[in-house]
């Protein structure tokens, strides 16, 4: 009796535990979608206005239908998403105060109205606070739809699974509308695409994303699974289909290790989730090939060298007189320390640029037809052309 | 003279704000000409492209494009935006911006095929664009980047074309390279609108140029009308040009 009790409560533990990693995947998904779209627009903010400013629609909501995913309070939930967005603009337009003040004065208005109703009926509705700021992913596989007796799986992974095809069929019909708004409103506005039209598209469409992804991840972290996959892709590629791979990519990456660490360490799904959000951001920040920290230094301090030595070798093309070109001369003379000279003369050297007799620095021919061609760029002002010209003689890259 | 009208501009007023930055304009530009829109910072140039294409809304007034409202002649007009207003960071290659002209003959949902990508290569070659293809566009020079925007334009295959500022932030070499593609533009029969600066270059570029300051001050052939009096009146400083021969 105890044993088979044992394995059927194993056997639901593990169902549910696949159950909530799928429904964080979806949500992340469906969330880097508007998020890629909403991070180009520079409306990250917009989103965490969203987030919040959607709690009274779904509190009404839920006092109408007392079922936190029927479609009616999601409906409800989006309407006040597009209200915080007019709201937003027309502040805005007064021209009184800012965008971020509009921002700022708008959300925490309607989240205040969404905790106050709460508050208010707290005692006959199921819903509290800390569910709507931090999500109950660890329960969704209990909430469950059943047709005639048939279990079709936790409700809130066909909420999201909904929005999420939603999302993916408009992307895909409306892909080239979407770029050439984002890109160029005024490019869209004279061919036709009505960019208010696609404005307020994606705003619904994240409003609607919002509410579903509400579930998993709650009011404060479902902006993270929006902008932070977006902003990671951001740094890895140049083409916006490939940002938006990515970004589903990291969101989907982050909703299971995420889940993980929060088993692991018997904490919050979504604070891990966003956690590892955070991680993979800050190692693409630092990592990333061509737009992360450490190549863009390392890439400054290699120009900062290859300008030292093209000094260098000007200098050298500049005097035949020997005591201009004795190594120990070199330090004081062209006022260098005694490593960056170190680095200079080593990298001459490396690319058979330099010989070096008797402590006299020379010029080989290669050394020479650098020198050459290099001068003759900067006195024509085509001094980008020296970076490709370095291609052809350097070996080694400074 | 029985040139036909291409863009006819009737009591145009625009406000930003109820306060009024176009007053009353009424403006016939003949088919055929490459004219210059000048006039000193906030004088409504840009507000005028912007309203004729219907991207600003007027506060009064109408336009019409060969004698119909902007809506029904979209496919006859190109226009080509300040290079300073949209992102240059934005992930995407030159030739997709290109591409991005041919949106509008295509209409809503459906996607750019190989006919449109070849369009968009013979643009890019047309202003020597061809080897920077597959470029992402913010390792691009100010002067490539507006070449972009122009084959974005050539691309459209227009009888109308806008440009606001074509010349500001290109090289010598660059603002050569677009005012001959604008010229053989004008050649193949095709009017050019450009909202320009540079005064200096007013009689050697454009064969019709349009005073303006908030009001039409005067709009008519280069020769006939670029003169010190309009430019004073439009500038409101005593203004002297040597026009050389």
């Amino acid at each position: 009796m105890l044993l088979q009790a044992y394995i059927i409560n194993n056997k639901v533990m593990s169902n549910a535990q696949i159950e909530i990693q799928i429904i964080a995947s979806i949500a992340a998904i469906a969330c880097a979608i508007p998020g890629t779209f909403l991070v180009l627009r520079k409306m990250a903010m917009i989103s965490d206005a969203i987030s919040h400013s959607i709690l009274p629609g779904i509190v009404i909501g839920f006092f109408i239908t007392q079922d936190l995913n029927s479609p009616l309070l999601i409906l409800l939930a989006a309407v006040t998403g597009i209200i915080t967005v007019i709201l937003v603009e027309y502040i805005q337009k007064t021209g009184l105060v800012k965008e971020d003040t509009a921002i700022g004065l708008v959300f925490p208005a309607l989240f205040s109205m969404g905790v106050i109703m709460i508050a208010k009926n707290a005692n006959d509705v199921h819903l509290d606070v800390d569910a709507v700021l931090l999500g109950e992913l660890a329960f969704a596989p209990f909430d469950r739809l059943v047709v005639s007796n048939i279990d079709l799986g936790p409700k809130s992974l066909w909420v999201i699974g909904s929005i999420l095809i939603l999302s993916i069929g408009l992307l895909f019909a409306f892909f080239k509308e979407l770029k050439v708004s984002t890109f160029d409103t005024g490019l869209a506005a004279s061919l036709g695409f009505s960019p208010a039209i696609l404005h307020y598209g994606l705003m619904s469409i994240s409003s609607v994303t919002t509410v579903g992804a509400f579930d998993a991840v709650g009011a404060i972290l479902v902006v993270a699974l929006m902008i932070a996959p977006a902003a990671t892709a951001y740094l890895l590629t140049n083409n916006l289909k490939r940002m938006l791979l990515y970004a589903v990519g990291f969101g989907v990456f982050s909703a299971i290790s995420g889940y993980w660490v929060a088993h692991w360490l018997d904490a919050s799904i979504a604070g891990s989730i966003t956690t590892m959000l955070g991680i993979i951001f800050l190692l693409v920040y630092l990592f990333a090939p061509n737009k992360g920290i450490i190549a863009v230094l390392y890439r400054e301090k290699q120009q900062r060298t290859e300008v030292s030595l093209l000094t260098f070798l000007l200098h050298l093309k500049n005097h035949t007189e020997e005591r201009e070109r004795n190594v120990n001369h070199l330090n004081e003379h062209i006022n260098w320390q005694k490593v960056r000279s170190k680095t200079v003369l080593d990298l001459a050297f490396k690319n058979n640029m330099i010989v070096i007799k008797n402590k006299i620095v020379s010029l080989t021919d290669k050394g020479d037809a650098f020198t050459t061609k290099a001068i003759d760029y900067i006195i024509t002002n085509k001094d980008t052309q020296i970076e490709y010209m370095k291609d052809d003689f350097f070996l080694f890259r400074g | 003279m029985d040139q036909k009208i291409a863009i006819k501009v009737d009591d145009l007023t625009v406000a930003y704000n109820y306060k009024p930055v176009l007053w009353d304009i009424d403006l016939e530009i003949p088919e055929g000409v490459l004219m210059a829109i000048v006039g000193p910072n906030g004088a409504g140039k840009s507000t005028l492209i912007k309203s004729i294409l219907g991207i600003l809304k007027p506060i009064a007034g109408s336009v019409s494009i060969y004698g119909k409202p902007y809506e029904k002649q979209r496919q006859l007009v190109a226009y080509v935006p300040q290079k300073g207003s949209v992102d240059w960071d934005f992930p995407t290659t030159a030739l997709d911006v290109v591409m991005m002209g041919t949106y509008g003959s295509l209409g809503w949902i459906k996607r750019p095929g190989q006919k449109q990508k070849k369009a968009a290569l013979e643009a890019l070659e047309k202003v020597g664009m061809l080897p920077f293809k597959n470029r992402q566009i913010s390792q691009l020079s100010g002067g490539q980047q507006q070449r972009i925007f122009l084959a974005r334009a050539l691309v459209q295959n227009a009888s109308i074309y806008f440009m606001d500022e074509p010349f500001q932030g290109v090289d010598a070499t660059t603002e050569i390279a677009i005012i001959n593609i604008l010229k053989e533009l004008r050649k193949a029969g095709k009017t050019v609108i450009v909202v320009h600066h540079d005064l200096q270059t007013v009689p050697e570029y454009f064969d019709w140029v349009t005073f303006l300051n908030v009001k039409k001050i005067a709009t008519g052939p280069v020769k006939d009308i670029f003169n010190d009096d309009n430019l004073t009146k439009t500038y409101g400083i005593n203004y002297k040009v040597s026009i050389q021969e």
